[in-house]
């Protein structure tokens, strides 16, 4: 059996698979929204569209068949990210969950960002209570999990501390912030209206300001230890990029 | 009392609460509100005892009188005017009721979400999904149990460094800082390489090779192929009834519940069945339970 670099993912075939998929049955959902539903069931609509974009994901990991040293990385990002989480539970919103996720994305590639970033949505669920928040969370994470490996790729960030910070500082604001805010909204409201979201947005802004400020913390002492560490066990155990 | 429903097969837990959770979400009908949020209560009750319930409680209604409070302030429709806020909105009847009935249904929705955080536990999660997307339910699995050794291991190396003067309770604030971020470094070190060797281990015993079987502790039996029956059918006659329109009612532009006749209260008492369905079990069990125990 050939080793397989840890991004070592087609991208070509997943994005055409996401791309027929979300194509076809993401506007299909919505009219079955307007005209089965009564266009009233924003939450249900939204959650079945978040859980059509995470599929292919999901699809072209499981169809690659991964080997066991990719699933165990991806596995131990995301417990560290929970117990990061842990570590810091008497400090509301101060969490390096955010700050590992897009690490992880920079070092490892796209695919790599968004599943540990939706895996530690998910397990640190578990852990602090499952709700119909869940799915925001690991939508959200992966994104940004998933944003931080493309802009790496594409040369727009760099394994720099400056950089990653503001990256970080930004989508812990308005990535994370911007759709785990609609989500509550969509949550306890079936109603959707601009000022209500508007309302939301400015009722939790400290909330993220406090959520991006830690990111911006935890990327500046992290990034470059956390960096050095997986590039070195890249190295040690030939999963370099090829 | 220990729970009997959660003794059920996997498969059964998770379309029981799936079925209840879509239902839930889907029906602003009075009648089925009051069923499905009174139902839930009185399971978590059972689950997790009085004052885990009391306050749950007293949390989602706090919640729920926020959110019934909220809607009548943004949405305006409805024929029904109460009176006019300063800035020329009207208040309407009908933005009130439907604020109450979205908060009773957020509310129903987060009881049933806590009953299936204690019945759904990490194994039967990964029990299902481990055919469906093995790898990923490998990873899920494998991140479960990591966050509690990940815990273990930092104890042991603060303990170690506390022997040195290095831990977090040493020094001034700046050092405390400096000594936690290095026992987190240390850690992720030690976490990384130990995943390696894990996955070495794997593949040489032959991890990703065809014809793998799987360890598994549960059985689909009797007694879960009666409940599923009994709960597909409940579920059908549900459903039945939520496309002719018996579970909703309409709000705007003015209150209309649907008439209600004979196949509505049937679909009723199926749905009023389905939701106490876990409370039936439980109370048979115990039943059972006593009858045995008197016959000694």
């Amino acid at each position: 059996m050939q080793e397989q670099p840890l991004n070592a993912g087609r991208p070509g075939r997943r994005t055409f698979i996401a791309a027929t998929l979300l194509a076809l049955v993401i506007p299909g959902t919505i009219l079955f929204g307007v005209f089965c539903l009564g266009d009233r069931k924003y939450y249900f609509i939204s959650l079945l569209i978040m859980l059509y974009s995470m599929l292919p994901f999901a699809l072209v990991f499981e169809r690659r068949r991964p080997e066991a040293r990719e699933l165990l990385v991806v596995a131990v990002l995301a417990a560290i990210a929970v117990a990061g989480r842990a570590a810091f539970f008497m400090l509301p919103q101060f969490k390096p969950v955010v700050a590992i996720v897009i690490i992880t994305g920079v070092c490892c590639g796209a695919e790599a960002g968004f599943l540990v970033g939706a895996v530690a949505g998910f397990v640190s669920n578990f852990f602090f209570g499952q709700g119909p928040w869940a799915p925001w969370q690991m939508f959200s994470l992966g994104v940004i999990g998933f944003l931080a490996g493309i802009l790496i790729k594409r040369g727009f960030l760099k394994k720099e501390r400056l950089p990653l910070c503001l990256y970080g500082g930004f989508s812990a604001f308005f990535i994370y912030g911007g759709i785990i805010d609609c989500g509550s909204l969509l949550m306890f409201t079936p109603y959707f209206s601009w000022p209500a979201l508007l309302t939301v947005y400015v009722s939790g802004f400290w909330f993220n300001v406090v959520h991006a400020a830690a990111t911006v913390f935890f990327l500046f002492v992290l990034s470059r230890p956390l960096i050095e560490k997986l590039d070195r066990i890249k190295i040690k155990y030939g999963m370099l990029e090829s | 009392m220990k729970d009997a429903f959660s003794t059920f097969h996997p498969v059964v837990n998770f379309t029981y609460f799936t079925a209840v959770l879509l239902f839930s979400m889907f029906s602003l009908h009075p009648v089925f509100q009051a069923i499905s949020l009174t139902c839930s209560v009185l399971y978590f009750f059972l689950l997790g005892g009085q004052r885990a319930t009391r306050f749950s409680l007293l949390y989602l209604l706090l919640f729920g009188l926020f959110m019934a409070v909220i809607n009548p302030a943004f949405n305006h429709a409805g024929v029904t005017i109460l009176f006019y806020l300063k800035n020329g909105n009207p208040i309407t009847l009908e933005s009130i009721l439907y604020g109450l009935a979205s908060a009773a249904m957020f509310m129903a929705v987060i009881m049933w979400f806590s009953c299936f955080n204690i019945v759904m536990t990490a194994d039967k999660f990964v029990y299902l999904f481990g055919r469906v997307v093995p790898a990923l339910a490998l990873v899920l699995s494998m991140a479960l149990r990591f966050v509690p050794r990940y815990r273990v291991q930092i104890r042991v190396i603060s303990t170690a460094r506390q022997g040195v003067g290095r831990d977090v309770t040493n020094g001034s604030v700046f050092e405390r800082a400096r000594n936690g971020l290095q026992i987190l470094s240390m850690m992720a070190t030690w976490a990384l390489e130990n995943a390696i060797e894990t996955a070495d281990s794997m593949k040489s015993r032959g991890y990703g090779l065809p014809r793998r079987t799987s360890f598994s502790i549960f059985r689909f039996d009797r007694r879960d192929r009666a409940v599923c029956g009994v709960m597909l059918l409940l579920v059908s006659v549900v459903f039945a009834g939520a496309i002719t329109g018996s579970s909703t009612m309409r709000f705007f532009p003015s209150l209309k519940l649907p008439p209600p006749n004979v196949f509505s209260s049937g679909v009723y008492c199926a749905y009023l069945a389905l939701c106490l369905l876990p409370v039936i079990i439980d109370l048979l069990e115990e039943l059972k339970w006593k009858r045995i125990k008197s016959g000694l």
